[in-house]
């Protein structure tokens, strides 16, 4: 029995593999052939060498700094909307509105940012106002949540005893919890900023603007020169924005 | 001396009616698990009197000035607190109401990474405005208030100093300065000394004591430590299981009744310090 059931699993997964080989009908031959592999080989050689011609490189200077326009208005508006939600979402204004912004922000969380995209080019048009404002819905969504939660584990003590000494509640928040909350807020806003500009670059795809639109483009031609300088572009700056982040958290984070 | 005072209650109105500072009677409150904490206490305190409470760990002490500071509300009994009753205030009432009232806490709620200079000026959040209260934040506006108040604790170097910088004592002191910068009517301290040693103690206890008197502020303040109570403090209220045992001029106090206050006492432990206000940091990577 138990030497069945140990050959058993293996089994079941072996004839798993197979069958999903004959139902997309993969001719493991034909992709693993020396046509195959050559012909992959001609297509990906068209990479090798970038387009790097002043004309090109201006444009994707213009398409890069669209991308990170995008991330970082997005990430930003997503941060303000998320605290706001926040607020209601830690349950400080009572069960009813605690109950309704969650929903609010599952909903918002549930949606992806490429089809939030797609929903806001055809409310507002092809471009970058589109993206923008996916990236801005969706990471509200996701933001909120997770300020919600630090919200929920900061302690209460430091702003109850402003309000004691008889402080309104604005100036009690941001003199008794905000110090104690921003580090993570700070830290998850990065976080997110830098998941966006990856984000940013794909949404160009659905016609949002942006360094994805510019590599949309270039595929759709088969101008592979043109799309790897694109690729090379988007590496460049997310490295970028990930060292420019990590300072930052050095600097509002840590210590 | 009175040109210091004047810069201190500049923008506060005093209270005009002579009377009480604080009167209870018939008060109880219960935990809430519905244990009794206290029960029928009735205190008169005169504007500007200064008042020492002691009692055995668990008496009801921090209760009571919890009462007195409107943070809990009570469950029986009439509580009147310069001259008001807190309770059939509306909100915005009771605010202004806890503006002339300072609490200094055993373990001052500071968070750890504000400037002690915003956490001294934080007192005066109930009398500004808004927008000069979310300024102030930015940019610490009175300066020099907040230096005045930390001078007068020995603590005027530490005015940029972060608050997880500074010692148990320090931070308690910050806690006082708090309470000094807001200028109250009534003062309410728990435990205000339990983290420094003798000396700074009496000490601060004796500058407590002072400003008390020189802005002519009522004074209330459970020690643990009874021979500083007798030294600095007039009269002496006396808590135990939530009642209490006598209420008397210091000089009237005998040895009879220390020992009846803590008798049987030896073993109860000290309530656990609270935990500081260390927050886990999760930085999410992906």
């Amino acid at each position: 029995m138990k030497v069945l059931s140990r050959l058993l699993i293996p089994a079941a997964l072996l004839a798993a593999v197979i069958a999903a080989f004959a139902f997309l009908q993969l001719e493991a031959s034909a992709l693993l052939s020396r046509e195959g592999l050559g012909q992959m080989a001609d297509y990906a050689s068209g990479f090798l060498a970038p387009d790097l011609s002043p004309a090109h490189l201006r444009a994707i200077g213009h398409g890069a700094l669209e991308t990170l326009a995008m991330s970082a208005i997005g990430t930003l508006l997503a941060a303000l909307l998320g605290l706001l939600l926040a607020l209601p979402a830690a349950g400080r204004f009572g069960m009813l509105l605690q109950a309704a912004s969650r929903l609010l922000l599952n909903a918002l969380r549930a949606i992806p940012e490429l089809v939030w995209a797609a929903l806001m080019v055809l409310a507002a048009g092809l471009g970058p106002n589109a993206g923008t404002l996916a990236l801005a819905l969706h990471t509200a969504g996701v933001l909120g949540r997770l300020f919600a939660e630090a919200l929920e584990n900061t302690p209460p003590a430091p702003g109850e005893a402003l309000r004691l000494s008889g402080s309104g509640r604005v100036a009690a928040f941001c003199y008794g919890t905000l110090p104690m909350l921003w580090p993570q807020l700070v830290a998850y806003t990065l976080y997110r900023w830098e998941n966006n500009i990856r984000m940013a670059s794909v949404l160009g795809f659905v016609g949002a603007g942006g360094l994805g639109q510019m590599l949309y483009m270039s595929l759709s031609l088969f101008q592979e020169a043109q799309a790897s300088t694109v690729i090379l572009a988007m590496l460049l700056m997310v490295l970028a924005v990930d060292s420019l982040s990590g300072w930052a958290r050095q600097r509002w984070v840590r210590g | 001396m009175s040109t210091p005072q004047a810069a201190f209650a500049a923008d506060r109105p005093r209270a005009t009616e002579p009377g009480p500072a604080l009167r209870l009677s018939g008060v109880g409150h219960s935990h809430a698990g519905g244990q009794p904490a206290l029960r029928e206490i009735g205190l008169q305190v005169a504007q500007g009197e200064r008042v020492a409470i002691i009692g055995p760990s668990g008496a009801g002490k921090t209760t009571l000035l919890r009462l007195l500071a409107t943070s809990l509300k009570p469950d029986q009994g009439q509580l009147e607190l310069l001259g008001q009753q807190p309770w059939t205030l509306s909100a915005a009432a009771r605010q202004r109401l806890r503006t002339r009232i300072g609490l200094i806490h055993q373990a001052p709620p500071l968070p750890p990474r504000q400037r002690v200079i915003t956490a001294v000026l934080a007192g005066r959040l109930g009398l500004w405005s808004l927008p000069r209260s979310l300024l102030s934040l930015a940019y610490p506006l009175d300066r020099q208030g907040a230096a005045e108040a930390l001078g007068r604790l020995d603590l005027a170097d530490k005015l940029y100093m972060r608050c997880d910088q500074l010692s148990g004592g320090q931070l308690q002191r910050v806690g006082i300065a708090r309470m000094l910068y807001q200028a109250p009517e009534l003062i309410l301290a728990d435990e205000p000394v339990s983290a420094m040693d003798p000396v700074l103690a009496a000490y601060t206890l004796g500058v407590l004591n002072r400003e008390a008197q020189r802005r002519n502020a009522t004074l209330l303040a459970s020690l643990h430590a009874v021979e500083l109570a007798l030294e600095h403090f007039p009269r002496i209220v006396g808590v135990r299981d939530g009642r209490i045992l006598f209420d008397k001029p210091t000089a009237a106090v005998g040895p009879d009744e220390l020992a009846a206050l803590y008798a049987n006492e030896q073993l109860e432990c000290e309530p656990a310090p609270q935990p500081a206000l260390v927050q886990p940091l999760n930085i999410p990577r992906c």
